[in-house]
């Protein structure tokens, strides 16, 4: 059995375990990846549409050229990586038990970056009636099939759920010959990316069906049809609008769920509202030196997002692992930024009115950094502004502007505006009259 | 064609029970079942309750069974090497009403031989399960109860059955059976026939069917469909005992289970059906599932949901829910096993010992096999192992270092060993029901693709031709435009 010490171990290498690790390494600190898959890049491999990058590179990339662009930095760098590594245990006291073909590994890290990303939600977590056919999958292991195994899951292809997988999915089987159709959205707004509606549906003359629903899946042992039908504010079926659409398949993109198994193994708290870890501004979770960024600290709409995320935690992850490797006497290399000991406290930052979450979900002060924070607005909103205050006191206050479930928001506040805070912050997006 | 002492049709928990009896007398028999794998009706679509027997009728058939059968399981699982909880049985009651029935049904189970049986109070309940509805007032405490995973108890009694000499054959959908001058049997199935001497009927809901292919008409059949639903591992009011309410007069109500891998079975509704192969869940079944928990478990996480499944318990028309276990009055060597609705799963090893002496009582001569092996081998499960042992398997066996189902941590290796396995599994859902890849939250999400292309290379099949369960259910269905492999 191999046993190996880093400083940072980061677990999962997607676009958000290469950048932690990449911006842990710049600090001096020793740092391995450890992938599940082949590969490095996560599921930005099968992501093989374009539109990765705008932001963070300022130019359009594919999932694969995306990912590649970090690939490279990774091996340029001494970043140990795992491959075809799985990590299956997680200690609070950062002691990672992971496998490979080779055998079992046991590494001690000073400190963690979890990067594990996200998974779909399935037929069994809507509970969809009917029988139990072959032909209902969800729309990222069809994107697996037809973008790397080459292999069609079928010809009539119905997609439930208009998060932005499903609508890319609808492009793609459409460019490959297969029928979609139709897209079927529960709430009565879609759940995907505007630009993702218009290029994926629109440009290619797909239905989206708003406030719809699968309702009951038809036939055995193959998927024969599904039945829809209209739902009110309440998401109670009208009677009257029962359909069926003969097709044999039924694509499911009704959202993503962080993962966080090996988080919960070491006795991270999770966020009720995100399902990922209760993080500080640091990214820090509730058990020391453990961090978290990406899909699995909380559901991103773009990797340019995740990998700004990323970097942050995987600073925050080195600069924690120095510090302890002072403090325990190993280590004489000091991290760029040590904090001089003073007495903090966290505060929560909570979501108000309109909003869904928020991450960070506490905030320590006084700090001397930027603090970055994220949410999402619970439903669409045409003229709203951002008031983010602590008990009365307003820190912040956006411009009128509209607001959609499917954009994260993000504001920065400076030190200046959130050291004096002694109540809880909350974020709120509040509607105002045009 | 191969003549045989015994035909069993039927290869559910009842079916593969009387096999593994069989097995252990110096005879010849054979198990035809219709589905790609055995354990794939009845069987599957079961919450795995080894009900201890304070239920059924004193003086019944049913009551006699069950109780044996429920005795017989501990004993089992170690021979047999299948898993095995003992979380013992709460049947709840809210009203001093429920009082009368709980103190009925203790008095059932001390005159049907439970053992161990007593009403408890609230408090006492709540020692064990902090999270119960507040309105709980007391119990009856069934502590033998045990919980099986009913497929694996399916797969483990026909892979021993195997492993002694009866032969177990899949996709064997019987078409026609004929009593024939000499009074043997011939079997017709779609691509073989067989002949026997004796035919047990254990074709679940399809009893009434198989009769009738041989002119017997003495009994028929409904099934009574069952809503479950599985909840995942890692809940936070999670049940430690099985909860039952107060019963009604027809079924035993909605019930939570925790399950053998640590997940929470929800079941189940019970309603009267037509169709036998409408295996189907229904919206108002879901729900009332729902409903039915909340009120034992007011704050069971209905999020955790990972799966819903429904099941068909074969019930024999105007028998008084009991079981239909005899030979037949028309046809002379033809045994029923028919109507093995709830407690089946308890009661399977002990109505494989009925049939045995009702095929002794038959005339056929049941001569013990000095040579009969009671044990299976345990399966590699490497999840369940210290780290030494992964480690020494890993370099023993790489495979085993190849993780594809990441929720239920299973490794290629095993799932080698299930392809490869005594009754081998050839479809993705074979796999899952013997290694559990594809059973946890990502409901295999994140692993088909990987397991479909192992059993492509092992079976030696395009992946194009591999099915989740039954002929008709393949996945995938040709290459994209230009996809070349």
């Amino acid at each position: 059995m191999k046993q190996l010490n880093y400083d940072v171990v980061v677990i999962g290498g997607g676009p958000a375990g290469m950048a932690a690790a990449l911006k842990a390494k710049e600090t001096g600190a020793t740092v391995a990846i450890i992938e599940r898959n082949d590969e490095l890049g996560g599921i930005l491999n099968q992501c093989i549409h374009s539109g990765f990058g705008l932001s963070y590179f300022k130019q359009e990339l594919t999932g694969p050229e995306y990912a590649e662009l970090f690939i490279k930095q990774v091996a340029a760098v001494d970043i140990a990586v795992y491959l075809k590594t799985m990590v299956i245990d997680l200690s609070g006291e950062r002691q990672v038990k992971a496998m490979n073909e080779e055998g079992m590994l046991q590494i001690d890290a000073a400190a963690i970056v979890l990067a594990m990303g996200c998974r779909e939600r399935t037929r069994g977590a809507i509970k969809i009636p009917g029988s139990r056919p072959a032909g209902v999958l969800t729309a990222g292991l069809a994107q697996r099939y037809v973008n790397i195994e080459n292999r069609k899951p079928g010809e009539r292809i119905v997609i439930l759920g208009s998060g932005d997988i499903g609508l890319i999915m609808a492009r793609r089987l459409t460019l490959e010959g297969m029928q979609v159709l139709g897209v079927y959205e529960l709430m009565p707004y879609a759940n995907g990316l505007y630009r993702n509606i218009k290029n994926c549906l629109d440009d290619f003359d797909i239905p989206l069906h708003l406030s719809t629903t699968v309702t009951n899946i038809i036939g055995y042992p193959h998927l024969e049809a599904i039945e829809v039908a209209k739902v009110d504010e309440n998401f109670k079926v009208f009677e009257e609008t029962r359909e069926v659409i003969p097709c044999d398949t039924l694509l499911l993109s009704i959202g993503l769920i962080p993962e966080n198994e090996l988080s919960q193994k070491s006795g991270v708290s999770l966020n009720p509202r995100t399902n990922g870890p209760l993080v500080n501004e640091a990214l820090e979770t509730d058990q020391p030196g453990i961090f978290a960024c990406g899909n699995v600290l909380h559901v991103h709409d773009l990797v340019d997002n995740v990998t700004l995320e990323a970097e942050q935690a995987g600073t925050a992850a080195a600069a924690y692992a120095l510090q302890q490797n002072i403090e325990i006497g190993v280590s004489e290399n000091r991290p760029t930024e040590t904090k001089p000991s003073e007495i903090k406290t966290a505060i929560p930052l909570s979501p108000g009115e309109n909003v869904g979450y928020t991450v960070p979900a506490k905030m320590t002060i006084p700090s001397s950094k930027e603090a970055r924070i994220l949410f999402r607005v619970r439903k669409p909103l045409e003229q709203a502004e951002v008031v983010i205050q602590s008990g009365a006191t307003i820190l912040y206050q956006g411009k009128p502007r509209a607001f959609k479930p499917s954009v994260m928001e993000e504001v920065v506040l400076n030190p200046a505006d959130i050291n004096g805070s002694e109540q809880p912050i909350t974020v709120s997006v509040r509607e105002v009259k045009k | 064609m191969n003549h045989y002492d015994i035909i069993i049709i039927g290869g559910g928990i009842t079916g593969t029970a009387i096999a593994h009896e069989c097995s252990k007398y110096k005879l010849t028999a054979a198990l035809l079942e219709r589905g790609t794998d055995i354990g794939i009706g009845a069987t599957k679509g079961n919450g795995g309750v080894v009900h201890p027997g304070y239920d059924p009728t004193p003086g019944s058939l049913k009551a006699k069974i069950n109780v044996c059968g429920a005795n017989l399981y501990p004993q089992l699982a170690k021979d047999l090497n299948f898993g095995i909880i003992n979380p013992g049985i709460f049947v709840i009651g809210f009203t001093d009403a429920d009082e009368a029935v709980l103190k009925h049904k203790l008095e059932f189970g001390i005159k049907n031989g439970v053992k161990d049986l007593a009403i408890i109070n609230a408090e006492q309940m709540r020692n064990r399960e902090p999270h119960l509805a507040t309105d709980a007032k007391h119990a009856l405490y069934a502590p033998t109860a045990t919980v099986v995973d009913p497929f694996e108890v399916a797969i483990a009694f026909a892979e021993n059955a195997k492993a002694n000499g009866v032969e177990i054959l899949t996709s064997q959908l019987v078409s026609a059976i004929e009593k024939r001058a000499d009074g043997s049997f011939l079997i017709v199935t779609p691509n073989q026939q067989f002949t026997c001497t004796y035919i047990v009927n254990a074709a679940g809901n399809h009893a009434d069917d198989v009769a009738s292919l041989v002119g017997i008409s003495e009994y028929q059949m409904k099934p009574r469909h069952g809503d479950l639903l599985v909840l995942d591992k890692d809940m936070i009011s999670k049940p430690q005992t099985v909860m039952f309410p107060c019963p009604g007069p027809d079924t035993k109500g909605i019930a939570c289970i925790p399950t053998v891998h640590g997940n929470t079975i929800v079941g189940s509704t019970a309603t009267m059906m037509d169709d036998k192969e409408a295996v189907n869940n229904y919206a108002p079944g879901i729900q009332a599932l729902i409903d039915g928990v909340h009120k034992i478990l007011p704050e069971l996480d209905a999020s955790k949901i990972i799966r819903t499944f429904a099941g068909l318990r074969p019930v024999v028309l105007d028998n008084n829910n009991d079981f239909f276990i005899a030979e037949s009055k028309t046809v002379t060597g033809f045994i029923h096993a028919a109507g093995i609705q709830s407690p089946g799963v308890a009661s399977a090893p002990a109505i494989a010992e009925q049939v045995r002496d009702l095929l002794d009582n038959a005339g056929l001569e049941m001569k013990p096999k000095l040579d009969y092996n009671p044990y299976r081998e345990k399966k590699t499960v490497f999840a369940d192992l210290s780290i030494a042992e992964q480690d020494a398997l890993i370099h023993q066996n790489p495979a085993y270092g190849r993780i594809v189902c990441r929720c239920e941590t299973v490794t290629e290796g095993e799932i080698i060993a299930a392809i490869q396995g005594v009754i081998p599994a050839h479809t993705l859902d074979a796999v899952k029901r013997r290694t559990r890849a594809g059973m946890g939250r990502c409901q295999s999400g994140f692993c088909q693709y990987k397991v479909i292309s192992i059993l492509s290379r092992e079976l030696g099949l395009p992946v194009d031709d591999i099915c989740l369960e039954d002929i008709g259910s393949q996945q995938l269905c040709g290459s994209v435009k230009g996809g070349v492999k």
